[in-house]
């Protein structure tokens, strides 16, 4: 962006008393911008992780089989039943310090702060869309599978071409909703020092005392970055329409 | 019995109901096992900072049936300014609810315990306004948008033959609400209320982040203090089982209520 | 008129021996003897509740007698233990069932080839070449792109029976296919099994079209309360019953 529109950008918001001067600082406006990139990327690699847990989960929950499904409930209870942040603390606090023990020391622990935040968030979610997915194959009418076994499908197929397409649309409003709150929780990892955008604002605000522009600046972040995820879930919901299916 | 063979039949897809008795027992043993594994001392450890762990978990009870009073308050009437017929009155409203469900919780906290001042000047009087209740209010910021969202699903829920219905008897539009329409309003309105509650509960976490000393920070500080593996093991299990305790009952309940609900 | 009947030393394709299913104590099936030579139509009726749909369920495996035998061809059925020989059972036969069930998320055409191409690994030319065939003999054809959500009840009944087609079946059951169509959709359906019927495809059919089963039918069985009371043409069932609970049942539709 050219620097003469970032001035008249820092002018106007001084004119209403918001101090935005921090955007003339290289390196504070590199590290700001690094931190919505950051939550973009951490964002789209937790939905897309917490997708594969929830598909996991939802075989599991759903396989028919006790010994698989109840360990599977359990965890997904415990997920949807204790605070996200408890949650990351257990990881990044216990797990991560058991793991430095076993391996001989921080240096050597492959695992950042960042990979902790990625895996404790996807297994939260993914229990959230393990109970969609649920839903959404236990949506699909007996009769389905009825016909579709005496065409001769076997269970894996039958899987494969009528039940997951079917409750994977059953489940899709469900799971952008879910989707959304991932992005909202990526804010959860500041607490363990991963630079997204609530730290590096939080960073900034400490300096120099804009809580409330910094504020301003998250909010349009974060209502740019859900709008984008529910608009896509309308968008997709659209394409997988089932034309005069339901309503 | 017909031997069931076929997958139509047997239904494997139907989902496991786990019988809660089973998952208390296999929570209740898992505990004991760990519990065993640890040395007598870290656990006599443990129980000297009960007082202190009792007093961050009174914090969060406190913070959460705060926030959730505030914010089912809040959210009733911005639910009803986003029903009015008048386009000011309801565009507003529509807004609040959608900057206040799309902000994550723990921005909102930050806002209310930065931006809000120290103290309230009330006359010649000054009020303290500590932390605490400045996450509280964080919290109830966004209750109150998904408070108002459950009350707008469930008074359009109910269809409109009933206003229709009401009118011919000569009731007003307050009258119908009051009288015909919230009454029903109310079962279909406590289970997601309830599972909002258990949402701020675990929510009441996010004030360790803003020095509110709760559970997860006091168990924080012992962690730090005492410095000992099991112990930070310990306590960290501990907390995590303690929140368990409390929301799984209530999503357990809720659960119910839908079910018995979803019949009527 | 259904064509003449042939020599009835032909084998049975279908025969089923002393069959008996209950759900729970809900004794359904009480020993059915039932036998379906091929090329032959056999109607199945009775009242509601008689074990009829039961019956069909029993033919493809879906659910399994406990005591008697049903052999399909050379496969005794009630003796099938694995899935992979259940699912060999079905590809020979097609069910067509009350509600259609078809694919909501797929169009009529691959509702129709799903199964050959991915069952039978047709390749996928010949299975489309097919299915356009198949959806002009239901005189569907200008519906190939359609979803079944966007068509009648009658319609989708017939993308139905032509989907049960393309597996090439050697047998097809029809369960109460008229049964959950608006009255003025009944025809088309009924004509394209009067037409498969005289291409002499083998057609077990549980119906409560009595008009329709007396004029296609090479036999009709009459069920009731899970067991077979009288069978023989339709001439003889529909208008000189020997049992007196045929009788009754043939003039309570009468009246």
């Amino acid at each position: 962006m050219p620097e003469s529109w970032l001035r008249a950008f820092i002018a106007a918001g001084r004119t209403v008393g918001l101090n935005y001067a921090f955007l003339l600082d290289a390196r504070e406006r590199a590290s700001w911008l690094r931190g919505i990139a950051l939550t973009a990327e951490l964002s789209v690699l937790t939905i897309l992780c917490s997708l594969l847990v929830g598909i996991a989960l939802a075989g599991l929950l759903t396989s028919g089989r006790p010994w698989l499904a109840r360990p599977a409930r359990a965890f997904v209870e415990l997920m949807r039943n204790t605070p996200t942040l408890v949650q990351i603390y257990c990881a990044f606090f216990v797990l991560n310090m058991l793991l430095n023990q076993l391996v001989g020391g921080a240096q050597n622990n492959p695992l950042t702060a960042y990979a902790w935040a990625v895996i404790v968030l996807s297994t939260h979610y993914g229990a959230y869309h393990a109970e969609a997915l649920r839903a959404g194959i236990e949506a699909v009418p007996r009769a389905m599978r009825e016909s579709a076994i005496s065409l001769g499908f076997s269970r894996r197929e039958l899987l494969a071409h009528v039940e997951l397409p079917l409750a994977f649309r059953f489940a899709l409003p469900s799971l952008f909703n879910n989707f959304v709150d991932v992005v909202k929780s990526t804010t959860l990892a500041s607490a363990i020092a991963v630079g997204e955008v609530t730290y590096a604002s939080l960073m900034i605000w400490v300096e120099r005392d804009n809580v409330l522009e910094m504020m301003i600046l998250i909010f349009l972040v974060y209502g740019v970055l859900t709008l984008l995820v529910s608009r896509l879930g309308i968008l997709l919901e659209n394409r997988l329409r089932m034309p005069g299916y339901g309503h | 019995m017909a031997t069931e063979q076929s997958m139509t039949v047997k239904a494997p897809w139907s989902a496991p109901s786990l019988p809660p008795t089973v998952l208390w027992f296999g929570v209740v043993a898992l505990a004991w096992a760990a519990l065993a594994h640890f040395q007598r001392e870290t656990v006599a450890i443990l129980w000297q900072w009960m007082p202190h762990l009792a007093a961050g978990l009174r914090m969060n009870v406190l913070i959460s049936a705060l926030a959730i009073a505030i914010g089912t308050l809040l959210g009733a009437i911005v639910g009803a300014l986003e029903l009015s017929h008048r386009r000011w009155v309801g565009a507003p409203a529509r807004g609040y609810v959608q900057v206040f469900r799309n902000t994550p919780v723990l921005v909102l906290i930050f806002f209310t315990t930065y931006v809000f001042p120290f103290e309230i000047r009330l006359g010649s009087l000054y009020l303290a306004f500590p932390d605490w209740i400045k996450a509280t209010l964080g919290l109830a910021l966004p209750a109150s948008a998904h408070v108002a969202e459950i009350f707008r699903g469930a008074i359009l829920s109910i269809t409109s033959a009933q206003w229709d219905a009401s009118a011919s008897l000569g009731f007003g539009r307050s009258q119908t609400l009051r009288w015909v329409i919230l009454p029903q309003c109310v079962k279909r309105v406590l289970p997601p209320w309830m599972n909002l509650y258990a949402m701020i509960t675990m929510s009441t976490t996010l004030a360790s982040l803003v020095g509110v000393t709760e559970l997860l920070e006091s168990a924080k500080n012992a962690s730090n203090t005492v410095n000992r593996t099991d112990f930070t093991v310990l306590i960290y299990l501990a907390v995590l089982t303690l929140f368990f305790l409390y929301c799984y009952p209530i999503t357990r309940f809720t659960t119910r209520l839908e079910r018995k609900y979803a019949f009527h | 008129m259904p064509p003449a009947h042939q020599p009835p030393e032909r084998p049975p394709l279908v025969e089923l021996r002393q069959v008996h299913l209950s759900f729970g104590s809900n004794h359904v099936l009480k020993g059915i003897d039932l036998n379906v030579r091929k090329g032959d139509a056999v109607s199945i009726i009775g009242p509601s509740g008689s074990g009829k749909s039961t019956i069909l369920r029993c033919i493809n495996g879906l659910l399994t007698p406990e005591r008697g035998e049903v052999v399909v061809g050379d496969t005794p059925v009630h003796a099938l233990r694995t899935e992979a020989e259940r699912i060999a059972l079905r590809k020979r036969i097609g069910f067509v069932f009350q509600q259609y069930n078809l694919f909501p998320h797929l169009t009529v055409l691959e509702n129709i080839v799903l199964a050959p191409v991915r069952i039978l690994g047709v390749a996928r030319e010949t299975a489309e070449r097919e299915a356009r065939e198949l959806l002009a003999k239901v005189r569907l054809a200008d519906k190939i792109d359609a979803y079944p959500g966007q068509l009648s009840g009658g319609q989708q009944q017939r993308v139905a029976i032509a989907r049960a087609l393309a597996m090439h079946p050697e047998l097809v059951l029809f369960d109460e296919v008229t049964s959950a169509l608006d009255p003025e959709t009944v025809g088309e359906v009924l004509s394209v099994i009067r037409q498969l019927v005289e291409d002499g495809m083998t057609c077990l059919l549980v119906t409560h079209e009595m008009r329709f089963a007396e004029e296609v039918s090479h036999e009709i069985v009459f069920t009731d309360g899970g067991e077979i009371v009288e069978r023989g043409t339709p001439r003889d069932i529909f208008h000189a019953p020997r049992s007196p609970r045929t009788h009754a049942f043939i003039n309570g539709l009468r009246n």
